[in-house]
């Protein structure tokens, strides 16, 4: 083999190598430009707006100065049944699907339901439970509203709450199951700690993904001017509200519009990072 | 298929100690296919057992039917009779949990519970024995001091069990092990995934412990075998080949099956 | 045999074996060279036997080294343990063989021929020849594998402890009938006497080898026939 044909090829990978680097970096960089210019006009736009007053006062008729205390409230309500309902069905789903059930049929085809349910379009979900309780009830409520997300919820959590499971490692169980310890103590005690940090994780995701969802409230809980803790009634939440204000030609509701974007952005974004400082900590150890 | 020596010439007799466990006709399988093809042998009480043989030949396979721990899965079942003191575990009405509260075991690779030290102990004590805190305290340094631990963790008994060396955490096992006074413990070859000083410590608490445990160990480690057990079996392709005192097998075996894999003339 | 995996393992055996087969070689060509140099008073090949002696302790030491070395290395386990032990303890009876037949070479020079009658030379010729057989087929038996023929070689060491009982007995009567060849006679007592711890030797050797091959030791009683320290009813 002669050294020339050697060093042509040589030199032929490593100017390939340099236009894939190139592309590659290239591809980072617009990612991180998007974001860069997303969070940047957020920031510019939704900071001049925030004060106390964004946290104390209503949602103001067209022309008024005001707030979005009971946009915050409503998601925050709204959220916080989305969570406590869905939670316990994904994390047991999930258990079931990693544990009880992890060789069986019923596993297979509930996990594929999951995955197409965890993409399905949030608007499907939010006429699904107009349907469902709208309708027979004859009004828009914050409870139907709960409902909605904590559909979009119960996925997300099964989804996770499987993986981290399947993560655990068999000998781990083997050893819990050696020493005498029933199945459920062995998935309680061994498993869920094991496996906890990451489910965690998994709740605050979906958290995160509900906390942006505007289409499902559009059916469901509507939306409301007024201040209300009435489950049985329309409430206002952060997304339906920006909606409604940053289309509207009021400058007043334009700036609250951009000033809840950036709550909620900067809420999901804490979310993540507290999410990610959890795994790493995981994988510290 | 019948195996083609007959197990009694090869099977010595070590009646004459009081046999803990008696295998009698065992057979395994992997669905459908035979992994132990009618096994029978007699483990003395209060004694340490190696099994030994390549890879594939039934020997953890038929370590883990001890503690029938092969239940978690569902294509796997065993038909014969083990007896425990004379009682087949084997049966349909053997409660499975406290058998293995009678055997323990301990696994390849270090398993400690993700959580502090004293708990990985108390954890299996508190299954089924009711004891304040004085005495689980005293259980647990006595376990650890049994597995030779106690001086090197009592500083740091809240301390994550991962916290520990790999050694550390496989005799922290050990000691998880002991802690629930078993009368026999399984070792599927505990001390593969360890440094040679931890393996030493490994095989001095085992040479302890066969005072009070009938000890059965799994190694692919033969020396270690020679080193550690008072009797060998050695295995191959799912059947018992040969079965005697540690000292004829490894000076002058009878089988030649035995003799070419001890000595490296396999394959 | 199968051969091992590692097939320096194979070289390493091999190389010991070699060793016990020139070491054995070599004792019956020392044993034959020194019974002929007493029988024909030929110094020049007395010299001989007692330079080849460097030669085997060379090779014991040799042996040695290399049994240790594979022990610490390979960790024999059954028959090559058996095998390497063996060849430790044999390798010590043949240096043992080799210094018998050089102390007889040394009294060469101190025996003399014109002085040895010819029937007790015939007597020591013939025993030296038993000696020489043993020497000689245990060597080739433990080479063959053949168990049997050793367990065999070992019942007939009785043959020389007879031959050297009545060696004995010449001797003393000729140390009797003349004073003067008692100088002779005795020298020639220590050599029959080295021709049979040779035998006493080759047993040795044949019992460590059936103990290679088989992994059983032969029975502990061996048949001694030596009756000399056995006194005789009174005159």
């Amino acid at each position: 083999m002669s050294t020339s044909s050697n060093s042509t090829l040589y030199r032929g990978r490593k100017a390939k190598n340099k236009v894939m680097m190139a592309l590659c970096v290239a591809a980072a960089g617009s990612g991180l430009a998007w974001l860069a210019l997303i969070l940047g006009a957020l920031l510019y736009k939704g900071l001049s707006g925030l004060s106390l007053a964004v946290f104390t006062q209503m949602t103001p008729p067209p022309g008024d100065a005001g707030g979005l205390l009971n946009a915050i409230y409503g998601s925050v309500v709204m959220t916080v049944i989305a969570i406590v309902v869905g939670t316990p069905i994904g994390v047991l789903a999930g258990t079931y699907m990693a544990e009880y059930g992890r060789f069986s049929k019923l596993t297979t085809i509930v996990r594929f339901i999951n995955d197409i349910l965890l993409s399905a379009p949030s608007i499907i979900v939010g006429l699904f439970v107009y349907e469902l309780l709208v309708r027979p009830m004859g009004h828009f409520s914050a409870l139907a509203g709960s409902v909605a997300l904590a559909i979009l919820v119960i996925p997300v959590v099964v989804r996770t709450t499987e993986d981290m499971l399947n993560l655990v490692p068999n000998a781990l169980r083997e050893a819990g199951t050696a020493i005498g310890a029933p199945r459920w103590v062995v998935i309680r005690s061994v498993a869920y700690r094991a496996a906890l940090s990451g489910i965690v994780t998994g709740i605050l995701l979906a958290i995160a993904r509900i906390s942006g969802e505007t289409a499902p409230l559009l059916f469901t809980a509507l939306n409301n001017q007024f201040w209300s803790s009435n489950l049985n009634a329309p409430m206002a939440s952060l997304p339906v509200t920006i909606f409604q204000f940053a289309l509207s030609p009021y400058e007043e509701w334009q700036q609250l519009a951009w000033t809840g974007a950036l709550i909620i952005t900067l809420t999901v974004l804490g979310l993540s990072i507290f999410a990610r400082s959890l795994t790493g900590r995981r994988e510290d150890r | 298929m019948k195996p083609m020596l007959s197990t009694e010439l090869n099977v010595a007799d070590t009646t004459a100690e009081k046999a803990k466990i008696e295998v009698k006709n065992l057979n395994f399988y992997y669905g459908q296919s035979k992994a132990l093809k009618d096994i029978s042998l007699s483990l003395p009480e209060r004694s340490v057992t190696a099994f030994i043989g390549p890879s594939g030949c039934g020997k953890s396979t038929l370590l883990r039917v001890f503690n029938r721990i092969y239940e978690l899965y569902p294509k796997q079942s065993a038909d014969g009779q083990v007896l425990l003191d004379g009682k087949n575990i084997l049966d349909r009405s053997q409660d499975l949990n406290l058998l293995r509260t009678k055997i323990g075991m301990v696994f390849q690779k270090p398993t400690p519970f993700p959580m502090s030290i004293y708990e990985n102990i108390a954890f299996g004590i508190r299954l089924y024995e009711r004891i304040g805190k004085s005495e689980m305290d005293g259980r647990v340094e006595q376990a650890l001091r049994r597995a030779a631990l106690w001086t090197e963790v009592k500083d740091k008994l809240n301390a994550n069990g991962l916290s520990l060396s790999g050694g550390q955490q496989q005799r922290l096992c050990i000691a998880r092990t002991v802690a629930v006074k078993p009368e026999g413990i399984l070792l599927d070859e505990p001390a593969s995934a360890l440094d040679p000083l931890s393996t030493a410590k490994i095989e001095e608490l085992i040479d302890e412990l066969q005072a009070d445990y009938t000890i059965v160990i799994v190694t692919h480690n033969m020396q270690q075998a020679a080193r550690v057990s008072k009797q060998t079996a050695f295995m191959y392709l799912g059947e018992l080949v040969e079965f005697d005192r540690t000292e004829k097998i490894f000076t002058s075996p009878r089988e030649k099956r035995t003799q070419d894999y001890i000595t490296g003339r396999f394959g | 045999m199968g051969e091992h995996t590692v097939a320096s393992f194979d070289e390493d055996l091999g190389q010991i074996s070699r060793l016990i087969s020139d070491m054995g070689d070599l004792a019956g060509s020392m044993v034959s060279g020194a019974t002929k140099a007493l029988l024909t008073s030929d110094n020049a090949l007395a010299q001989r036997v007692v330079s080849d002696d460097a030669i085997m302790d060379a090779r014991q030491r040799e042996l040695d080294d290399r049994a240790i070395t594979l022990i610490a290395k390979r960790q024999p386990m059954a028959d090559d343990l058996r095998h390497v032990v063996g060849s430790i303890r044999m390798a010590g009876d043949l240096e043992r063989i080799g210094d018998l037949a050089k102390n007889i070479a040394k009294r060469v020079g101190s025996v003399g021929i014109s002085a040895t009658p010819r029937d007790l030379s015939h007597s020591i010729d013939s025993m030296a020849q038993l000696v020489l057989i043993q020497v000689q087929g245990v060597i080739e038996e433990y080479a063959a594998r053949d168990a049997q023929a050793l367990a065999k070689l070992r019942a007939d060491d009785e043959r020389i402890d007879v031959k050297y009982t009545s060696v004995f007995r010449e001797l003393l009567t000729y140390m009797m009938e003349d004073p003067r060849n008692i100088t002779a006679c005795t020298h020639l007592l220590f050599c029959a006497k080295n021709l049979e711890r040779i035998g006493d030797h080759v047993t040795n050797i044949a019992e460590n080898a059936y103990y290679v091959l088989t992994g059983t030791q032969l029975p502990a009683n061996r048949p001694k026939l030596d009756e000399t320290a056995i006194p005789a009813p009174a005159a």
